[in-house]
């Protein structure tokens, strides 16, 4: 019992500290932006009330886009209410966004885990009067007025597989290691790794893709399996978070560094050891909490009812976000590639 | 529930009657190794045979090595599984104490920088106090086993998230590699995760048939009330058999945590009770409890990962690995039931 205690105890003070951390750091870089910002904004009176519903409250994912949420509500002066399940259960999700509804939010953002059950709620908020924004994971048939998206479809699928051409000298064979059979946006992100390997390297082909679904240990062990199956494999993709550490994994383990190269989805901790030793060639990504900002930003214009340009000035780090009016998808922008050189930089 | 009141008084009874209750014991002691298991080993030998042809690397030490390091975790957990089982029980709260032993461990190793024999003893030693909880609320809760460890597979889930603090654990170092997936896991090209395990299982399997503990746990999954009022110290037995599967429980989120990613997610333990139990089943224990072997329990769940391995190598689509499971677990099931009636009918 004190073992698990003390555990616990140092974890909340290491994540206070990060917390910490990253709060500072977040205010010192946007501060002068923000100025201007916080001064249009506050003559409206109270601070408007922002609130993000992600699919799963607890992962480090949302973890780090509720940071940069924080960070915005900081900047902007808005009220950042951040809550999800806890467990990525659609039903959960909407009792969460009807309590918002009630609490009368100004915005509501959500990151949908099932679109369409999703869309009949998003409808009872914007009959009360409440904005309706979508970032991470759309509901396209929802009555969200805006998406605020991560990265293209295009830019993850292409990112991934330019990376790994560089690694493998644009020849060979790999095989990808994706998660949830379902999931759209994995696999929307591997048609397009299959159209642009096909289009624009000739000379690498894809020999099987496999789900391993959301588990690391059985990602590791089918990469394993496909190295065994396919002898003159040299690259294998990890589609997400779990798959990327766990292809790597692997193929450290089966002392095949330099050998098979790796790439994939993962967040900068988790990949940082794979990149230092070279079992991990790159990872592909987004700033998630520069992401956390944005959708409390776009939830700030849509709560003053401030349309989205063409072209946005966020941030001094985000000074020309993208917003295309016909789809209305406002874009963090191109995807991050992480490597080595910049591992170091994240926190999350 | 008037005889379990009637009982402290007719405990006394086994001293008279415990040579013949080894006697009898010994008459009726099955073969050792029965016919399902001789049926998985003719499985698993033929699958290896096929899938060597057929694959180009299946039997390859890259591809057995990393296999056995995988089947080990539920392996084990399997052997303590494949006990409660026999006495008619079930822990379905397995995957979540391997979520608090395992995360406790990987913390342990990042925060503390503890070596490997700590880190065993503590994942060991906190998976044992799980076990102890569930065993006391089933052996004196009276409670069915499923109801008390459905709720603590919650309340365990609920302490992994809190030391997890909605951050996975990063920069886990090599300390546990001795039971990794890597060159420094073998000696003489054999996991010790692996090994460790078969010393587990063949410990467990000579207890169970030759211990008059170990057969007690046949009786008790045989009929309870019979085994009480046979003199059979139910509830202690019980209490251990659940505390027993923690312990092995603990040791296998250390084969988890040593064979993963240096980065541990939530993910860690979703699922496995019912990869256990499935390896349980297919290894031929009665899932009403009464009969079961744990070697069958390891053939079981080396079988899962062969046919695992085998469609991914085949390059067959991945879904097709839990549509053999399933069939496996349909037929073990099936014929067990046949067992079953055949032996009313005798």
């Amino acid at each position: 019992m004190n073992l698990k205690t003390t555990g616990k105890a140092t974890t909340v003070v290491a994540l206070a500290a990060a917390l910490a951390l990253t709060g500072c750091t977040k205010k010192n870089d946007t501060t002068t932006p923000d100025a201007g910002g916080t001064a249009s904004g506050a003559p409206a009176g109270a601070p408007k009330k922002i609130a993000f519903v992600p699919k799963l409250q607890g992962i480090p994912y949302f973890e780090a886009m509720n940071t940069g949420g924080q960070a915005a509500a900081k900047a902007l002066g808005i009220q950042w209410l951040y809550q999800g399940p806890t467990t990525a259960d659609a039903a959960a999700q909407a009792q969460i966004v009807r309590s918002y509804i009630q609490q009368k939010v100004d915005t509501i953002i959500v990151a949908p885990n099932d679109p369409n059950s999703m869309a009949p709620v998003l409808q009872q908020a914007k009959d009360a009067g409440i904005k309706v924004l979508t970032s991470d994971t759309d509901a396209p048939t929802s009555v969200r007025q805006a998406f605020v998206s991560q990265a293209s479809t295009d830019g993850i699928g292409t990112g991934l597989t330019d990376a790994l051409a560089k690694a493998m000298g644009s020849k060979g064979t790999y095989a990808i290691v994706s998660c949830g059979e379902t999931a759209q946006n994995l696999n929307s992100w591997i048609a397009v790794q299959k159209k642009v390997t096909a289009d624009k390297y000739k000379d690498m082909t894809i020999v099987d893709t496999v789900y391993a679904g959301e588990d690391q240990g059985k990602a590791t062990q089918m990469a394993t399996d496909l190295m065994n199956a396919h002898p003159d494999l040299t690259g294998l993709v990890g589609e997400c978070t779990s798959s990327a550490p766990g292809v790597a994994q692997a193929v450290k383990d089966a002392g095949k560094i330099g050998k098979v190269f790796t790439v994939g989805l993962g967040t900068p901790k988790s990949m940082a050891p794979y990149l230092t030793d070279g079992s991990s060639s790159a990872s592909i990504l987004w700033d998630v909490q520069n992401l956390g900002y944005l959708t409390a930003w776009a939830g700030l214009q849509a709560a003053e009812n401030k349309d989205l340009q063409a072209t946005n000035n966020v941030n001094a780090q985000m000074s020309a976000v993208t917003y295309d009016s016909a789809s209305k998808v406002l874009l963090l922008g191109p995807p991050l590639v992480i490597t080595k050189d910049n591992v170091s930089q994240f926190n999350y | 529930m008037s005889t379990d009141v009637s009982t402290p008084s007719s405990a006394p009874t086994p001293e008279p009657a415990e040579p013949s209750a080894t006697k009898v014991a010994r008459r009726i002691l099955p073969s050792p190794v029965t016919g399902q298991e001789w049926v998985l080993v003719a499985i698993v030998v033929a699958l290896w045979i096929v899938l060597s042809i057929a694959t180009p690397a299946f039997g390859s030490a890259s591809s057995w090595q990393p296999l056995l390091s995988s089947v080990a975790p539920i392996a084990l957990m399997g052997v303590g599984m494949t006990m409660i089982i026999i006495t008619g029980g079930i822990d379905v709260s397995v995957g979540g104490a391997l979520m608090v032993a395992g995360v406790t461990t990987a913390k342990l190793l990042v925060d503390q920088g503890v070596s490997l024999p700590v880190a065993v003893v503590a994942a060991a030693v906190l998976g044992l106090v799980l076990g102890l909880v569930n065993g006391f609320l089933i052996a004196y809760g009276r409670v069915h086993a499923i109801i008390i460890t459905f709720g603590t597979a919650n309340l365990f889930q609920f302490v992994g998230r809190q030391i997890f603090a909605s951050q996975t654990v990063n920069g886990i170092p090599g300390t546990l590699d001795f039971f990794g997936r890597g060159e420094a896991g073998r000696t003489l090209g054999l996991p010790h995760s692996f090994v460790l395990t078969l010393l587990v299982a063949v410990g467990a399997w000579i207890w169970l048939r030759h211990n008059r503990s170990g057969r007690h746990l046949y009786a008790i999954g045989g009929d309870p009330t019979a085994a009480r009022l046979a003199g059979i110290q139910v509830q202690r037995l019980t209490l251990m058999t659940y505390a027993a599967t923690g312990l092995l429980v603990g040791i296998a989120a250390v084969f988890t945590v040593a064979s993963g990613t240096s980065t541990l997610d939530q993910t860690i333990g979703s699922g496995r009770e019912l990869a256990v139990i499935a390896a349980v089943v297919i290894g031929g224990t009665s899932i009403t409890g009464g009969r079961g072997s744990v070697l069958g329990t390891v053939l079981g769940a080396l079988l899962v990962q062969i046919v695992a391995s085998g469609v991914t190598q085949l390059g067959w689509p991945s879904q097709l690995s839990d549509f053999f499971v399933g069939v496996a677990i349909a037929i073990a099931v099936g014929a067990d039931l046949i067992r079953q009636r055949a032996r009313q009918q005798r």
